[in-house]
C-alpha cells in the first residue's frame, strides 16, 4: 500500500508519517474523526516503518516493536518467577548431586523442575538469551524513535492545522473580542510567566516547556544498556573473582590465584544479654557481632610455592571484617561469609621432661602445620619421625590420620643426646590437653617400650597457657573481585536520572490560531493531562478567559 | 520497656483510631451525599475536609509513633515485619496525601484510607516488641533502601486504591453478556479478597482477645553446608486453634475449640518456610471468617458488594481515576526503582559482597519492576488505558503485596529475618 504523502499544506513526509511533519494534519485516518489525535513521536515516521523491507529491516523491525518488548519483558517476569519456587542450585554451597537432592527434598515436583533446568534459571541459556533480548530491544527501540522524535520537535511549525488542534486532549474553541495580535501576545506574555518558550506567527501562536523531559526514557534505556552491559562484563575471568577462604585464627594464607595472604588476628563473636533482649528472645543466642581482625599482605618475593624459601610478606592493609564493613583493597575486597567454632592448636612449646633426673628442657616450639624436621631441648635432639594431623587408629589397632585438618594433632618424635642410646629412643606426642589424648599416649609410649624403642624416661609438658597458641574460631572470608561494579552504578545512575526527567517533568506544549475572531487552542503533554488543563485554564483566566478545566478536556465530549 | 516506647505505642494506637475516623468520613462524604436535608455538594466537601483532617492527624501520630520507637528502640523501626508493615502504612498515607493534594478527590480517600487501616491491623498481627538488630542489618542502608522502597510501594498502593475505584465506577451491571459477567465476577473477587484479609485480622484478633493457645514439637530436618543432615527440634506455639498442625510434628498442648482435640491434618513436608504450618493454619482460618463475613455481608445487602459501592461513585469521571491511578503510579516507579532495587544492590553489595544474588526477595522486586514497566509501555499502546491499565495496576499491587508478605511467607530465603 502506497500512502500520498504529500501533506496539503505542500510539505513533503516519509513513508509512515502519521501527523503532517509541517501543520500536523492526520495523514492517516484510522481513528474515528472526532477521537483525539495519536500524539506518540509527533507522529513522525519511524525507521522501522520502512518499505520494502531488507533482512536487517526485518530484524530492526521485530526488535522496535515495543509490542515485542512488553512481550519480553512479560516472558523474562515468567522466567524469573519460575525460578523463585525453589531454591536455586547456586544457593547451595557444596551439592554433589542436585538431581537426587531436589527429589529428596522437594519430592516428585522438585526433581521435575531440577530435570527441567529450573534450579538454574537464572544461568540457563533462555533466561541470558533473554536478557540479551531485551537489550538488543531497548537499542533498536529507542533509536528507532528518539532520532524522529528529536527531528520533529527541533523543526515545529507555529501555525497547525485547524484539525490538529481540535483533535488535541485539551482544547478550547471560543470567540475573541479582542485584537488578535494584542490577544497573542497577552496570552503569550501569561503562559512565559509559566516558564514557557513562546513562538509567534501572527495570530498564531506555539508555547513550549519541559522539552527535555523526553529525552528521559531514552537516557534511562541508555543506562538500563550500560548496566546489561556490564553485567555481561562480569563474565571476564580477569573482571571477576568470588571465593571462600577458611582461616583459623593467627593463621596465614594465601588467597589462590592472587599474591596476596590474609591473616586472621582474632575472630570476634558477641551475643546480646538477656536484657538486651525482649521476653519473648530471652535465653536465644542472637548474634550482636560476627568480626575478622584481618591483616592483608602482599608477597614480596618467593610467592609461587618455592620450595626453598617462605614467602616473603609485606603488611599492607588491616581492617575489622564485618558483615557489613569488608576490607577493600585495591578492588580486592574481603567480606565476612561465616564462621565455625572450632579449637584448634596453632603451636606449642611445651618441655621436655626427664623423669629419671626431674630436670626439665626446653621449651622447643612445635607448630601444628609445618612443623621443623629438628627441634633442640637443651642438650636433646628431637627428631621428627611421623605427624599425624587428626590421630585415629586403623581397624588393625595401628595408628593413621583421619584428615589433614590438625583437629587431633599427635608428633612421633625420635630424641637423641646424652646417655640416650645411639639409634635414640621413641615418643609419641599429643599436644591437645585431653584426658583421652593423654591415656592413648601413655598406651602407646609404654607399647613403645615394650617394643624396646624407649625407656619411658621422657615425658613432655606445656607449663602455662602462654606457651599454647589456639585458634577458637575458623572464620570464612568471601574474597572478591568485580572490576565491572563501577559500570554497573554508573547505568544505575544514568537510568535513574532518566526516570527521573521522564517521570517528574511533563512535555507542555500549547497551541493556537485565530481566525475570524475565533481563538482556536489545543493543548498537549505526554502525562499529565490534568496538569495541562490547571495550568491552561489559569492562562487563559488572567487574559479574561474564564473556564473550568474540566471543560477543556475533549475526551470527555467524545464519550 | 521505656518511656520512649510507652509513648510510641500509645501514638501507634492513636493513629489507628485516627486513621478509622477518617475512613469513616470519608465513606460518610461518598455515600451520604443522597441523605435528606442536606446540600450534596456541601455535604461531601464538608465530610471530605474532616476526612483528610483526620487522615493527617493520623499520619502526625504515626510520625510521633515512628520516631519515639526509633528513640526508644535505638534503631530505626524498619528491621522486622512488625515495623515494616508499620512503615508501610505511613508511607501509603504520605503518598494518598500527596496524591490528593494534586487531585483532591474525595473517593480516593474512601480507599486509601480502608487501606491503611487493614494494614496498621495487619502490622499489629506481629510481634511488636523492639528487637536489637542482628549484624547484617546493622548498617545505614537499612534506614535508606526500606524507606525508599516503602515509599515506591506506597505510590503503588494509591494506584491501586484508584484503579479499584475505577473499576467500581466502570462496572456495568446491566450487562448479561460473557464479557460484562467477568468483569462483575472479577471486581467482586477483588472486593472478596480484601474481605477474606478482613476476616484474617478478625479471627486473629479474636483468638489472641480470647487468649488461645496450642504448641507443637517440630523436628526439622536440613543438611548444613558441610553436607551433614542435621535436626532441630523447635517449639511451633499457635494463637489459631490449628485445624494444621506443623509437618513432622508432635502435638504438647491444644486447647479444644468446638469440641475438636486434634488437628485434622499436618501440613505437607514442601512447605519449607519458617513456621510454614502455622502460616497454612492461618490461611484455612483466614478463608473461612472471610467466607462467613462475605456471606454476612451479602446477606445483609442482597446484592454483590461491587453492586452496592457502585451507585455512589458517579460523580467523578473514569478518565480521572484513570488518571490518578496512572499518576501515583509513575510517581512511585523512579522512587521504587531507586529504593527496592539501586539501593537494594548497593547495600547488597556491601552486606553480602555481591549486588545481586536471585535472591528469592531480590528476584520479586525485580519481577515487580518488571510489571510496573511492561504497565507503563503498555499505556503506550492504543486500547489499554482505562479499565485494562486499571486492572493492571491492581494486579501489579497484588505481586508488590507478594514481594513483601508473600516472599517471606512462602518461600524462604535471604531475607528471613523480616519473616513472622
Amino acid at each position: 500500500m502506497i500512502h500520498n504523502t504529500k501533506c496539503e499544506c505542500g510539505h513533503q513526509n516519509p513513508t509512515g508519517t502519521v501527523l503532517c511533519e509541517s501543520c500536523g494534519k492526520p495523514l492517516v485516518e484510522d481513528l474515528p474523526l472526532d477521537t483525539p489525535l495519536e500524539m506518540r513521536y509527533d507522529g513522525a515516521a519511524r525507521r522501522s516503518q520502512k518499505q520494502n523491507p531488507a533482512v536487517i529491516d526485518r530484524v530492526w523491525n521485530f526488535f522496535s516493536s515495543v509490542k515485542i518488548a512488553i512481550w519480553l519483558i512479560i516472558l523474562t517476569l515468567i522466567g524469573a518467577a519460575v525460578g523463585t519456587i525453589y531454591p536455586q542450585e547456586s544457593t547451595f554451597i557444596n551439592l554433589d548431586d542436585p538431581a537426587s537432592y531436589y527429589k529428596e527434598t522437594y519430592g516428585t515436583s522438585g526433581a521435575i523442575y531440577q530435570a527441567l533446568g529450573f534450579s538454574r534459571t537464572y544461568e540457563s541459556w533462555w533466561f541470558i538469551g533473554l536478557l540479551v533480548m531485551i537489550g538488543t530491544s531497548l537499542v533498536i527501540c529507542s533509536l528507532d524513535r528518539v532520532l524522529p522524535l528529536y527531528k520533529a520537535l527541533s523543526k515545529q511549525q507555529v501555525r497547525k492545522h485547524m484539525s490538529f488542534l481540535t483533535r488535541q486532549q485539551t482544547v478550547l474553541e471560543t470567540d475573541i473580542a479582542a485584537d488578535p495580535e494584542k490577544w497573542v501576545a497577552d496570552f503569550g506574555a501569561q503562559l512565559k510567566r509559566k516558564r514557557y518558550r513562546v513562538w509567534t506567527d501572527g495570530t498564531a501562536l506555539l508555547a513550549e516547556k519541559n522539552r527535555f523531559s523526553r529525552w528521559g526514557p531514552y537516557i534511562n534505556h541508555i543506562g538500563l544498556i550500560v548496566f546489561l552491559l556490564a553485567v555481561l562484563g562480569r563474565s571476564v575471568p580477569a573482571w571477576h573473582m568470588d571465593q571462600y577462604v577458611g582461616i583459623d585464627e593467627h593463621q596465614v594464607k594465601q588467597i589462590p590465584g592472587t599474591d596476596y595472604y590474609i591473616g586472621n588476628d582474632k575472630f570476634t563473636v558477641e551475643y546480646y544479654k538477656d536484657e538486651e533482649l525482649p521476653d519473648k528472645l530471652k535465653g536465644t543466642a542472637r548474634a550482636k557481632l560476627y568480626q575478622t581482625q584481618a591483616t592483608l599482605y602482599a608477597c614480596t618475593q618467593y610467592c609461587n610455592d618455592d620450595p626453598l624459601h617462605d614467602p616473603v610478606l609485606k603488611p599492607v592493609e588491616s581492617h575489622a571484617i564485618e558483615v557489613n564493613s569488608p576490607l577493600e583493597y585495591k578492588g580486592l575486597k574481603l567480606y565476612q561469609y561465616n564462621f565455625e567454632e572450632k579449637v584448634r592448636l596453632i603451636e606449642v612449646k611445651p618441655m621436655l621432661l626427664d623423669t629419671v633426673s626431674g630436670k626439665s628442657y626446653g621449651p622447643f616450639d612445635l607448630k601444628m602445620s609445618d612443623p621443623a624436621e629438628k627441634s633442640q631441648a637443651g642438650p636433646y635432639t628431637l627428631t621428627l619421625r611421623d605427624v599425624y594431623p587428626d590421630f585415629g587408629l586403623d581397624e588393625e589397632g595401628r595408628p593413621m590420620t583421619k584428615s589433614r585438618d590438625f583437629n587431633n594433632p599427635a608428633f612421633v618424635f625420635r630424641i637423641t643426646g646424652p646417655d640416650v642410646d645411639e639409634k635414640g629412643e621413641l615418643y609419641i606426642y599429643f599436644p591437645m590437653p585431653s584426658a583421652s589424648d593423654k591415656g592413648v599416649q601413655q598406651q602407646i609410649n609404654a607399647s613403645f617400650k615394650k617394643l624396646g624403642s624407649n625407656t619411658g624416661r621422657f615425658n613432655f609438658q606445656v607449663g602455662k597457657m602462654e606457651n599454647v597458641t589456639f585458634s577458637q574460631y575458623t572464620t570464612f572470608l568471601n574474597v572478591r573481585v568485580d572490576r565491572a561494579m563501577p559500570y554497573v552504578w554508573v547505568g544505575a545512575g544514568i537510568s535513574m536520572i532518566g526516570l527521573v526527567m521522564g517521570f517528574y517533568w511533563h512535555h507542555r506544549r500549547i497551541w493556537l490560531r485565530i481566525d475570524g475572531g475565533r481563538l482556536t487552542l489545543g493543548a498537549h503533554t505526554n502525562k499529565n493531562t490534568y496538569g495541562i488543563r490547571n495550568e491552561t485554564a489559569s492562562a487563559l483566566a488572567k487574559v479574561g478567559i474564564v473556564v473550568d478545566p474540566k471543560a477543556l478536556d475533549n475526551r470527555r465530549n467524545t464519550r | 520497656m521505656n518511656h520512649w516506647l510507652d509513648i510510641s505505642s500509645t501514638a501507634f494506637q492513636a493513629a489507628f483510631y485516627l486513621y478509622c475516623a477518617s475512613f469513616i468520613s470519608y465513606a460518610i462524604a461518598v455515600a451520604g451525599k443522597r441523605w435528606s436535608n442536606r446540600e450534596p455538594e456541601l455535604h461531601n466537601r464538608r465530610w471530605g475536609r474532616i476526612g483528610f483532617a483526620l487522615a493527617i492527624a493520623g499520619w502526625v501520630c504515626h510520625l510521633t509513633f515512628f520516631f519515639t520507637r526509633w528513640k526508644g528502640g535505638g534503631h530505626i523501626p524498619t528491621s522486622n515485619m512488625y515495623e515494616f508493615m508499620t512503615f508501610l502504612a505511613m508511607a501509603i498515607v504520605f503518598a494518598f496525601i500527596i496524591v490528593h493534594l494534586i487531585y483532591r478527590n474525595n473517593l480516593l480517600g474512601a480507599f486509601a484510607m480502608p487501606l491503611v487501616v487493614i494494614i496498621v491491623a495487619y502490622a499489629a498481627v506481629f510481634p511488636s516488641e523492639v528487637q536489637p538488630l542482628i549484624p547484617a542489618l546493622n548498617n545505614y542502608w537499612l534506614k535508606i533502601h526500606v524507606t525508599t522502597a516503602a515509599t515506591g510501594e506506597a505510590f503503588f498502593a494509591v494506584g491501586f486504591a484508584a484503579a479499584l475505584v475505577q473499576l467500581l465506577r466502570v462496572i456495568d451491571f446491566s450487562r448479561t453478556d460473557k464479557a460484562g459477567r467477568r468483569e462483575q465476577k472479577w471486581v467482586e473477587f477483588v472486593l472478596f479478597f480484601m474481605v477474606i484479609i478482613i476476616g484474617f485480622l478478625v479471627s486473629v484478633f479474636a483468638f489472641r482477645g480470647g487468649g488461645y493457645e496450642a504448641k507443637f514439637q517440630q523436628e526439622k530436618v536440613h543438611i548444613d553446608q558441610q553436607g551433614v543432615e542435621q535436626s532441630v527440634t523447635q517449639t511451633v506455639e499457635y494463637g489459631l486453634p490449628p485445624i494444621v498442625a506443623p509437618y513432622n510434628s508432635e502435638k504438647i498442648s491444644m486447647q479444644t475449640y468446638l469440641g475438636i482435640k486434634e488437628p485434622l491434618f499436618d501440613a505437607p513436608a514442601w512447605m519449607n518456610g519458617v513456621n510454614a504450618g502455622r502460616k497454612l493454619n492461618t490461611v484455612i482460618w483466614s478463608l473461612i471468617s472471610g467466607a462467613i463475613l462475605y456471606a454476612l455481608l451479602r446477606l445483609a445487602a442482597r446484592k454483590p458488594i461491587a453492586a452496592v459501592i457502585h451507585p455512589h461513585l458517579t460523580d467523578i469521571d473514569p478518565e480521572d481515576l484513570d488518571e490518578i491511578s496512572y499518576r501515583a503510579i509513575a510517581i512511585g516507579f523512579p522512587v521504587f526503582t531507586l529504593g527496592a532495587l539501586i539501593f537494594a544492590m548497593i547495600w547488597a553489595q556491601i552486606a553480602w559482597s555481591r549486588f545481586w544474588g536471585w535472591d528469592p526477595k531480590e528476584v520479586w522486586a525485580l519481577i515487580t519492576w518488571l510489571f510496573y514497566s511492561a504497565y507503563l509501555h503498555l499505556r503506550l499502546s492504543r486500547g489499554w488505558q482505562g479499565t485494562r491499565s486499571a486492572w493492571l495496576a491492581v494486579i501489579g499491587f497484588i505481586v508488590v503485596l507478594f514481594t513483601l508478605i508473600g516472599v517471606n511467607l512462602v518461600i524462604a530465603g535471604l531475607h528471613s529475618y523480616a519473616g513472622v
